[in-house]
């Protein structure tokens, strides 16, 4: 009876122990969020590791052959954050996308984050077209790193 | 420019996404597959024929 006791006890457990979310590393979504499908490919998911950094990359170099333009924070524009955030999504590719634009110089401007320029062409026919697929290329990148956020923690195979 | 090559072009990216992150199996996958990519071109272009008669 004791025995009986004791082995359901180990069973409830080991259940508990099953169902517990594991702790996940913040170095990892970072690298997951900084270039696409490494965060997969670091958890042993190669297939759509390959996937998703094929798609995203595809997607963003679309978007720049469109001469689409990346969103970046401007001043006295709070819904411009909210832009720049779902570019920003695009982790490597976006910085280099800036400093391709803007010149490291750019970047170290004293009014940073403000007063950079997002590249494009508004005149050109794939201008909303390019920044479709830069904002696109963004938002799945985000999705990309709460996938391996979930498989990190166990609650994804 | 083809318009209509743009959109496939997306839709074709965005479907192929959708089907590796939510489905694990081959067969889910190319359903999810082919019924987002459906949805998003045949629906696109329905739409388009209907906002036609509006200026």
């Amino acid at each position: 009876m004791t025995a009986d006791k004791t082995k359901r006890k180990d069973a409830e457990a080991k259940a508990a122990a099953d169902t517990t979310p594991k702790p996940v590393s913040k170095l990892l979504i970072l690298v997951a969020w900084l270039v696409p499908g490494l965060g997969h490919w670091l958890l042993g998911k190669r297939v759509r590791a390959g996937v998703f950094a094929a798609i995203i990359l595809a997607a963003f170099i679309t978007g720049v052959l469109l001469k689409g333009e990346l969103a970046v924070p401007q001043q006295n524009s709070p819904l411009s954050w909210f832009f720049a955030f779902g570019c920003l999504g695009n982790g490597v590719l976006y910085f280099l996308r800036l400093i391709w634009i803007n010149g490291l110089d750019g970047l170290q401007s004293s009014l940073f984050p403000y007063g950079l320029h997002g590249g494009g062409d508004p005149v050109s026919a794939g201008f909303f077209y390019g920044k479709t697929f830069l904002y696109t290329a963004g938002l799945m990148n985000l999705l990309v790193v709460l996938d391996v956020h979930d498989i990190a923690r166990g609650d994804k195979s | 420019m083809d318009h209509f090559i743009l959109l496939v072009w997306h839709a074709l990216l965005v479907a192929v996404f959708f089907a590796f992150l939510w489905r694990s199996d081959a067969r889910g996958r190319k359903a999810l597959f082919l019924k987002t990519f459906l949805i998003m071109v045949v629906g696109a272009f329905v739409l388009g024929w209907l906002m036609f008669p509006f200026p």
